[in-house]
């Protein structure tokens, strides 16, 4: 390697230290159960809650794969903010409930939730499988872009799979040794990190291509004035659907908080005042996101070309000659976005797939040691899971995220009803979950089928919440629906 | 309702239907002109996203007393 390499090396070795130091001192303090690694003891104030929200939008896509759709596509990249603006907002109401009614009752994560109020385990195995479905892909993703980021700025000398290998030990190291509190503070440091980095370079690279911000859009209004209008462009290069880029808006403001690793933040946080301030402020996360945009636009033109649009960032650096201390910044800085969402993921699907899917689906109860013995346990074999995906699977790692997608958004709907709707039943969130899953896998796999071009999950989501009305119509409701719905009113 | 929940929810048809469909496509969508530097379609994305931003916390405000903790 050259001696610019040994320095981005170097740079980003000493930032995995850093992270694996601080991830595995958090724990102290914290009990040694599935409360205290799951849920923090349900203790956490608004500064973690805080970054371990927000730092889960920087995921490995935000640094890789947002600044590759504006340099390909455009506008069509600005949904990311559209949906940003309000798709935290349902959890500022369902966040508060379930955080009350999960402090009475002992829960940890969202099916197990869902699944005490209908008293039905098959819901929680259903959304405990799901949920192992979805973040396998998105998983491995995040362990992709790793492997990537080190391999552009090391001009190869750092192959994916080793680069993957060993960021995502270090993830491994401290999610195993401290659980919920290891994300959180790791989580707060490199969220900073991140927000400082990507300012920088946003404000950097445009500067040193074009002569700032303002001359790179004149030049692009002049030069290619296409992507700069809404909705964008297709990944074809062709003017992109509105129904499309609607729809896409309207199913991740729908989806965004039914995530597993987002809404089981809810019975981490110290209390309902710590979670509203917390989606208060999530916004302002939003707005990090901003520059990213400005890096993609920055490469737009660039030649030569980056053999995939996602490497578009490392490309810049590597082709502008920047000084190799930057370099090793930014890919600390994509590695943090890579771990600081792999990491909340890893931590949830685990503990979902043993609450969930083996104590309550399968009616296997194990003693708290146990437990939490499984759930690490469990981290390992995700770890190894989505490591092979990532390694051997060569299909489109995008289309199983979206079809994960579609499905983790069948969850809203059952969700809302737990919380809110007397009447709803077992069945009907149920059959709601199956018909909208379905539908939308059939849409993901076979769109040329679809009516009108929207996004699969909205079809699956309307058909979820149609059914799910219906069919709890016409089923009695489980007699304990009100004594739970007073808990989670907090009356 | 009460007046601060329809509030929110109007609010939020509005944001979603600005974003969307029709007012990006007829108002916030075109590239020009600038402005403060930024393309037209991502400033207003940007000012949506603080817009959003003070909504809520007037919302926060407004419903302040009834918030107890669990």
């Amino acid at each position: 390697m050259s001696e610019a390499s040994w320095i981005v090396v170097g740079v980003a070795a000493a930032y995995l230290a850093a992270c694996l130091a601080l991830g595995t001192l958090s724990s102290r303090g914290q009990a040694a159960s599935t409360v205290g690694y799951v849920a923090g003891d349900r203790s956490l104030g608004l500064v973690l809650m805080y970054f371990i929200t927000g730092a889960t939008i920087f995921s490995a896509f935000a640094f890789l794969g947002l600044p590759g759709w504006a340099y390909t596509r455009g506008a069509a990249a600005f949904y990311i903010l559209g949906y940003g603006a309000l798709g935290f907002v349902p959890f500022y109401f369902l966040g508060p409930r379930a955080a009350r009614v999960g402090k009475k009752r002992g829960f940890v994560t969202q099916a197990e939730m869902v699944a005490a109020r209908f008293e039905s385990p098959a819901i929680a195995g259903v959304m405990a499988l799901v949920s192992a479905v979805a973040f396998v892909p998105y998983l491995a993703l995040q362990m992709k872009g790793a492997g990537l980021v080190l391999r552009t700025v090391t001009d190869g000398a750092v192959p994916e799979a080793a680069g993957a290998a060993i960021v995502y030990a270090v993830v491994l190291a401290y999610v195993l040794a401290s659980g919920v509190l290891g994300v959180g503070w790791t989580n707060t440091f490199q969220g900073l990190f991140m927000i400082a980095l990507a300012w920088g370079l946003g404000l950097y690279l445009p500067s040193l291509r074009f002569g700032g911000v303002e001359p790179m859009f004149r030049e692009l209004l002049a030069s290619r004035p296409e992507l700069l209008a809404s909705p964008g462009l297709a990944a074809d290069g062709s003017a992109w659907h509105w129904g499309e880029y609607g729809s896409a808006v309207i199913v991740s403001v729908v989806g965004f908080s039914a995530w597993p690793h987002l809404f089981m933040k809810a019975f981490t946080a110290k209390d309902a005042r710590t979670i509203r301030r917390t989606v208060l402020l999530y916004p302002t996360f939003q707005i990090f996101l901003l520059p990213l945009f400005l890096i993609g636009f920055a490469g737009v033109g660039i030649a030569p070309a980056p053999q995939s649009p996602d490497e578009i960032l490392p490309h810049l650096l590597m082709q502008l000659e920047v000084s190799p201390w930057l370099v090793g910044l930014f890919c600390a800085g994509a590695l943090a976005a890579s771990m600081s969402s792999g990491d909340a993921m890893l931590h949830a699907v685990a503990s979902i797939s043993v609450r969930d899917g083996w104590i309550a689906a399968l009616g296997r109860a194990l003693a708290p040691a146990r437990e939490l013995f499984a759930i690490r346990a469990l981290v390992v074999l995700y770890v190894i899971a989505a490591y092979a995906v990532a390694v051997i699977y060569e299909g489109s790692l995008v289309l199983l995220l979206l079809g994960a997608y579609g499905a983790i958004v069948q969850f809203m709907p059952g969700l809302v009803a737990a919380l809110y709707w007397r009447r709803a039943t077992a069945a009907g969130v149920l059959a709601g979950m199956l018909a909208g899953g379905g539908l939308s896998l059939v849409f993901v796999l076979a769109p040329e089928w679809r009516p009108f071009p929207c996004h699969a999950g909205l079809y699956g989501v309307t058909l979820n919440a149609l059914v799910l009305v219906i069919v709890s119509r016409v089923t009695p409701p489980s007699a304990s629906s009100d004594a739970f719905l007073r808990d989670a009113a907090g009356r | 309702m009460r007046l601060a929940d329809a509030a929110l929810a109007l609010y939020a048809l509005v944001c979603l239907a600005a974003l969307t469909w029709p007012g990006l496509a007829l108002v916030g969508g075109a590239a020009e002109p600038l402005v403060l530097g930024l393309p037209r379609s991502l400033a207003w994305h940007v000012g949506w996203v603080a817009l959003s931003f003070v909504a809520l916390a007037l919302y926060h405000r407004a419903t302040r007393g009834e918030h107890e903790d669990p």
